[in-house]
């Protein structure tokens, strides 16, 4: 393991980071954000699954 | 007969949840369910692992740092021989440094855990270390033999000519009283360099080691580790709480957490930490008990986003 870790190059990676203000999100976070929002509005709008069966 | 209020409360007496229920039953297969939820989340998790893999950044290393930035390094041993780095001024649990430790009034956690992993710099990152060397150091035994005083102005005036020498360079520095500051510092990073410096702090005696501890003190203590981690966005101010290197997701459920560290008064509180640890515990309890908080409690009767999502039934009443 010493090896390994020794052998590593370096710098770590960046990444995408987007920024308003004192407000920044890593690219990852904001698609993973904005997928549960996404959940949350469709849970929402669509009708509940086999909802209209039980009438 | 005075008809009693159907609520699921315990006060009412009324025991509604003991009742049979007479409304409309369906079957329910529940291994068919779990054999569905375990199939469907074990492909999710293996095709989004696929497509998008794990942040796999490689380790830093007391070699790696000594070969990217050798003038750092000899800063760093400098400091922890002389006793002014970030560790060995960080109070308890690794010394007993006055007024080192965060507190909230007189409430001091880090006070009360006591120094319970006590590190002498000097000793543990640099001198210990240059002992397990096959040929023995001249310089460490005229450090050994010096008195406290003087080994902290040798220390001091070596420091303050690294800084004033260009780029830090060693090479570079000006002649001065610095006993054999330099000399121990450069085979530290001899040590460092060869890979031996890696072993030698993380060798706890045991055949298996697990912990890091010292190396990465050490390697907190320059400004190399702190800068990989600042180009990262992982520090404190940069809502590095919720950050993973490169682009893959983090913790972002930790954002109350982090965001509290990029307002006032937190942000600049030299007690940052227990202010937020604290007022994240006293949310949570709010939340915890939440059913019991009259006003809060009643918020989904005057929100009721429920009723959007369960329209079909609510619709119905």
């Amino acid at each position: 393991m010493h090896e390994l870790l020794a052998q590593a190059p370096l710098p770590v990676t960046p990444g995408t980071y987007f920024g308003w203000g004192p407000v920044m999100i890593q690219s990852g976070n904001l698609v993973v954000i904005l997928t549960m929002l996404a959940l949350f509005i469709l849970a929402l709008i669509l009708p509940f699954p086999g909802g209209r069966s039980r009438k | 007969m005075t008809k009693v209020p159907s609520t699921m409360s315990w006060r009412t007496g009324d025991n509604i949840a003991s009742r049979p229920w007479r409304g409309r039953v369906r079957d329910y297969d529940l291994f068919k369910e779990l054999t569905i939820g375990v199939v469907v989340v074990g492909l999710l998790v293996l095709g989004l692992s696929a497509i998008f893999s794990s942040p796999d950044d490689p380790g830093v290393t007391l070699k790696s740092w000594a070969a990217a930035a050798p003038a750092d390094f000899v800063a760093t041993a400098t400091a922890e021989l002389g006793g002014s780095s970030g560790t060995a001024g960080y109070g308890p649990p690794y010394n007993s440094t006055p007024d080192a430790s965060q507190h909230l009034g007189f409430f001091n956690p880090q006070e009360l855990s006591g120094v319970r992993l006590a590190i002498d710099t000097a000793n543990d990152f640099v001198i210990n270390p240059l002992k397990t060397q096959s040929t023995q150091l001249p310089a460490v035994a005229v450090w050994t033999a010096a008195t406290a005083d003087q080994q902290a102005k040798w220390a001091a005036n070596y420091s303050a000519a690294l800084a004033a020498a260009p780029d830090g360079d060693p090479a570079q520095v000006a002649k001065g009283s610095y006993g054999p500051v330099p000399e121990l510092a450069g085979a530290l990073l001899g040590m460092a360099r060869s890979g031996n410096l890696d072993g030698v702090l993380q060798n706890s005696g045991q055949p298996y080691n697990l912990n890091y501890t010292p190396t990465i003190l050490f390697l907190g203590d320059g400004s190399y580790f702190p800068s990989l981690a600042a180009a990262a966005h992982l520090t404190g101010d940069q809502w590095g709480v919720m950050n993973e290197t490169g682009n893959t997701p983090g913790q972002s459920w930790l954002w109350l957490f982090s965001l509290f560290y990029q307002i006032e008064p937190f942000k600049s509180s030299p007690n940052a930490d227990i202010l937020v640890v604290s007022t994240m515990l006293v949310l949570s309890l709010l939340l915890t008990l939440l059913p019991f908080i009259p006003g809060l409690r009643s918020l989904p009767r005057k929100i009721p986003i429920h009723r959007l999502i369960w329209k079909d039934y609510y619709g119905q009443r």
